[in-house]
């Protein structure tokens, strides 16, 4: 009677699979990002919502009350304001479909945002020219993260309030969050109330804990 | 030989193999939990806490391994010559998995393992390693810049977890509902099981009993 090693072959090839698949690096995550379009949305959504992952650093997630929020713009500015979840959605928006990128290697394609370019409200606030940096403050207390004023006016960048035709959910950051397609999730902050013009570089939450400040996607943070 | 009476038992596992399968199951299922909450946006509310979950979830995995080394430093050789039990398949057990897909005639004569837990063993083994490899990789990502970078890490351990999901299920419902094989729960619990059960289920080690 013959025996053979099925069983070290079994676990040599799993491991196997495995190892091709780490080795294969973002290619493979760029070639199963299609098959991820192919689950129905009811499914996705409960398995991995459309490849969605949702962090956030302190609990629980900031709610969202149209009554009080407000969206402050401070700092270096002639004319600050105080924006209500109306007037907000008031100003002139914008229509965009971009890729989301989070720098533990997930990859969100074609999301569909709608909201107001920061051009737009620079228009309304008038930054002063000592206004170097942009700092966005999250609901989410200590979340903050910073932006050049170049960067803020990059194409795509937004504060987005609408995602997939609908409202922002609490998930991703209600009522409006930064959308910077260039730049690493982390700087797309969620949960927003306040913007404050600064002379000098603040650096935000993630760069105290070791993320680079200027967080291109595909070249930074080691990419 | 004489009929077997019902009440008459042989054991089955000893206590090191009942311990690495308890220790495997415990940690495993501590893993699936905390790596489900801190993945599915459906229990991502839960998951404020990501911290404690991770914490939990990294314990686990540590755990799993210290207390597999504890084994094979106590137990080493035992443990080494079930594994080879696993390991081999012989004609029977090949005939067993051909059968295993078309149920036609007799079930091929199995020993001690039959061949689909044989197969079981050696794929959990490699989704071990692949776990940990996958899963080391994602901590190491995530507390130090050098190791960032175009990486597939997380892709490998989600689709480690989807493979090892149906198998664990289909390995429960065999242990606690499926009437014929659940008696073998009992074996992996008080090391015993009954004769005239492992007659009909595993003839080649109980004829040798």
């Amino acid at each position: 009677m013959s025996e053979i090693r099925l069983g070290r072959r079994a676990f040599l090839s799993v491991v196997g699979l495995g190892a091709v698949g780490l080795l294969a690096g973002g290619r493979l995550s760029g070639a199963a990002a299609p098959l991820g379009r192919l689950v129905p949305d009811g499914v996705g959504n409960l398995v991995s919502a459309g490849g969605w992952r949702i962090y956030a650093i302190s609990p629980p997630w900031p709610s969202f009350d149209p009554a009080s929020w407000r969206l402050e713009v401070t700092g270096e500015v002639e004319q600050p304001v105080k924006l209500t979840y109306d007037q907000l959605l008031a100003l002139p928006s914008q229509r965009q479909t971009s890729d989301f990128h989070c720098v533990t290697g997930w990859t969100v394609g074609d999301v569909r945002w709608e909201g107001v370019r920061l051009a737009e409200l620079w228009d309304r606030v008038q930054p002063k020219p000592t206004a170097r940096y942009a700092n966005f403050v999250s609901m989410e207390h200590p979340y903050v993260d910073t932006l050049t004023m170049e960067q803020t006016t990059l194409s795509g960048v937004m504060l987005g309030h609408r995602m997939d035709g609908k409202p922002l959910s609490q998930s991703h950051g209600a009522p409006v969050r930064l959308v910077i397609p260039e730049i690493y999730g982390y700087k797309n902050v969620k949960w927003l109330t306040r913007i404050e013009l600064t002379r000098e570089l603040r650096p935000g939450y993630w760069e105290l804990n070791g993320y680079d400040v200027d967080a291109w996607v595909g070249r930074s943070n080691g990419y | 030989m004489a009929a077997p009476t019902a009440t008459e038992l042989v054991r089955r596992f000893s206590p090191a193999e009942r311990s690495l399968h308890w220790l495997l199951a415990g940690t495993f299922l501590t893993m699936l939990a905390t790596g489900l909450i801190l993945t599915l946006p459906s229990l991502a509310e839960l998951a404020v806490g990501r911290q404690l979950w991770k914490n939990i979830h990294l314990g686990a995995a540590l755990g799993f391994w210290v207390g597999l080394l504890a084994l094979m430093s106590s137990a080493g050789p035992e443990l080494r010559a079930t594994a080879r039990e696993l390991d081999r398949f012989d004609d029977d057990d090949r005939r067993w998995l051909r059968w295993s897909v078309h149920r036609q005639g007799d079930e091929p004569r199995q020993a001690r393992f039959n061949a689909g837990q044989k197969l079981n063993a050696a794929i959990v083994a490699g989704l071990m390693v692949v776990f940990t490899a996958s899963g080391v990789l994602i901590y190491l990502q995530e507390t130090s810049a050098a190791f960032r970078g175009r990486t597939s890490a997380i892709l490998v351990h989600d689709i480690a977890t989807w493979v090892s999901i149906p198998l664990i299920l289909g390995h429960l419902y065999l242990a606690t509902v499926n009437r014929s094989t659940r008696h073998s729960l009992r074996g992996m619990i008080l090391g015993t099981v009954r004769r005239d059960w492992a007659r009909r289920h595993h003839p080649k080690w109980e004829e040798t009993l």
